[in-house]
């Protein structure tokens, strides 16, 4: 490979010396700059851009599958969203879990890391085990979650049974009130170490002369977090606030491999609803639509978020 | 907080609290761990109990009924493959657009920029097509083209980051002694990247061998003989659910990643949290 880009950048070079001396450090450049960029510009370009505006052009035609030709029509797909009753029910399922993730990844995920952020013994140990998760496949975790929240054999139910308190044995995941903690549950999980972890990065570079002026003034534990810890830690809020609502706009490869949008149509987020227009029915056309129009909303969302949270940060 | 210093050998109730709870938060893996070595009819009747004796059939299962090894390895190649593609082009890129005067140079820094914030779901379809379009739809090929295209602007992101630490002078010496731009980077600044490369491999190493989702949706459970997506199938096919192999299976492709994560634990949450921090 090193070998090629050598021999590539000798051969520009021979052929603009010969023709063009005056120009043959701008060509030098120009061909650095085309084996440099060349492969990363050409794949983002080719495999990101390209199906981007292509899933645009789409989205403005009613094509419904790999044979037939999409014909155009215009801004039907996105007018028939106004009435789509299911990517109401969609969007209100993706904004429950959305707000349930946004908070508990931005102040449980904090509590969490101040609390571990103390430990003076075993602070690898304790830090690691909250960790784990997180590096365990969703499909892993998925099918963890299922097993314990499984009505008949499940661990959970059976652990309460035997405790006698066969009253509090639900059906986590066939309940259609349930279901959506249960789908929240899985994505805690999964995530709590992540999120932590930023958290406890940012605890790190904050300064000891802070803390040790608290104590000179005899702050307790719950000045020094209100006073110090929190407010140097919101920067990594925004982040995490972010990162969080990302994860829950785009939540369901967790929809995919646990319930599928059961029961009923209680699970379809707008992703998974998408994923099933596009991929399991055959509207690709209405599927490039929610696809767009979710996405702008993402940004909107995003934008605000951001703007909101980064008047209240401090700067040392 | 005052007391803080007196009471350094204070009994550490915060380190037990947090102890069993992390040990319950983790008790979901070591079930399945425990499970994994009980017969189905056992893992029904005593889902929490110590196996009556060691039921390793679970696993040879796996490789004879299941065969999962084809799967592992093709996921291995697959990590090995997008990840040397990932540490060529993304460093190379990021080095040309943060370094070198380029025409194009801020154009391409905000391209890649969005990248980031670009959804699978907008790409996934069309995704699809494109790769019909170029007939190499559900092959290895593709899906190890949207891998890398999709890794792309996070690693440049993360290159980026890193460059900024690296000296101009290198360069510039490099520069005068007669060093291309290209040999430049590839003797002086790549080196240099090392601890950046080491991140991109830990990150995407576990990500590629993880994922199910898009294995799944680019190639397929047929032609896709990748293990997430090989489990899945072998789940899908069964209206009732041999938790007994299941758990095995759980295992089996979660060994891999515990080992690479109790390795290198510090570089490994270093490394994961490296694009969020920046």
């Amino acid at each position: 490979m090193k070998r090629g880009i050598y021999a590539k950048e000798a051969l520009t070079r021979m052929s603009s010396s010969a023709r063009h001396g005056a120009t043959r450090k701008h060509l030098h450049q120009a061909a650095a700059s085309l084996i440099l960029c060349g492969p990363a510009v050409l794949l983002y370009a080719g495999f990101i851009v390209f199906p981007a505006i292509l899933g645009f052009a789409y989205s403005l035609t009613d094509w419904s599958g790999w044979t037939t030709s999409p014909n155009y029509t215009g801004l039907d797909n996105f007018r028939e969203l106004t009435q789509d009753g299911r990517f109401f029910d969609a969007i209100r399922f993706t904004l429950f879990e959305t707000v349930l993730i946004v908070v508990f990844f931005s102040f449980g995920s904090m509590l969490l890391a101040v609390l571990l952020d103390k430990l003076r013994i075993l602070k690898g140990l304790i830090r690691g085990l909250f960790f784990y998760p997180y590096v365990l496949s969703i499909l892993v975790s998925a099918l963890l979650f299922q097993y314990m929240a499984n009505y008949r054999e499940g661990a959970v139910n059976t652990l309460l049974r035997a405790m006698h308190l066969e009253a509090l044995a639900q059906d986590w995941m066939g309940d259609t009130r349930l279901v959506a903690y249960f789908i929240f549950g899985l994505v805690a999980w999964n995530g709590l170490g992540f999120f932590t972890t930023v958290y406890l990065a940012n605890l790190q570079t904050i300064p000891t002369e802070l803390y040790e002026a608290a104590r000179i003034d005899g702050a307790g534990a719950g000045r020094v977090f209100t006073r110090i810890q929190f407010p140097m830690l919101l920067p990594t809020l925004t982040t995490n606030s972010v990162l969080a609502l990302i994860t829950g706009i785009n939540l369901f490869p967790q929809i995919v491999v646990t319930t599928q949008g059961g029961p009923g149509w209680r699970t379809f987020t707008v992703g998974y609803y998408i994923f099933h227009l596009g991929v399991l029915s055959n509207r690709q056309g209405y599927a490039a639509a929610v696809s767009f129009v979710t996405f702008a909303a993402l940004v909107i969302i995003a934008a605000v978020q951001v703007a909101l949270l980064r008047r209240r940060e401090v700067s040392l | 907080m005052m007391a803080h210093s007196r009471k350094r050998r204070r009994f550490p109730y915060l380190e037990i609290l947090l102890l069993a709870v992390g040990l319950l938060f983790v008790s979901p893996c070591f079930i399945a761990l425990l499970n994994s070595f009980k017969t189905l009819r056992e893992i029904v009747l005593s889902p929490l109990g110590v196996p009556e004796r060691l039921a390793f059939e679970n696993y040879t299962y796996l490789f004879t009924g299941v065969r999962l090894a084809k799967p592992m390895a093709n996921s291995f190649l697959m990590c090995i493959a997008v990840i040397v593609c990932l540490i060529t082009t993304a460093p190379m890129a990021a080095y040309s657009l943060m370094r070198r005067r380029m025409a194009t140079g801020k154009f391409l820094r905000i391209a890649f920029l969005a990248g980031l914030t670009i959804p699978f779901q907008i790409i996934m379809v069309p995704l699809l097509q494109e790769f019909r379009m170029l007939h190499i739809q559900f092959s290895y090929l593709a899906l190890l083209i949207h891998y890398v295209s999709w890794g792309l602007p996070l690693c440049i992101f993360i290159y980026s980051g890193f460059m900024s630490t690296i000296p101009k002078e290198l360069e510039e010496s490099a520069a005068i002694d007669g060093c291309g731009p290209v040999s430049t980077f590839w003797r002086i600044i790549f080196p240099l990247l090392m601890p950046c490369t080491v991140t991109v491999i830990i990150f995407w190493g576990l990500w590629i061998w993880n994922d199910f989702m898009q294995a799944f949706i680019i190639m397929g459970t047929s032609k896709g003989q990748l293990v997430f997506v090989q489990l899945w199938r072998f789940l899908s096919d069964k209206y009732v659910k041999n938790w007994n192999y299941i758990f095995a299976g759980v295992v089996v492709l979660s060994t891999p990643v515990t080992i690479l994560y109790l390795l290198m634990q510090r570089r490994f949450i270093k490394g994961l949290t490296a694009g969020a921090i920046k």
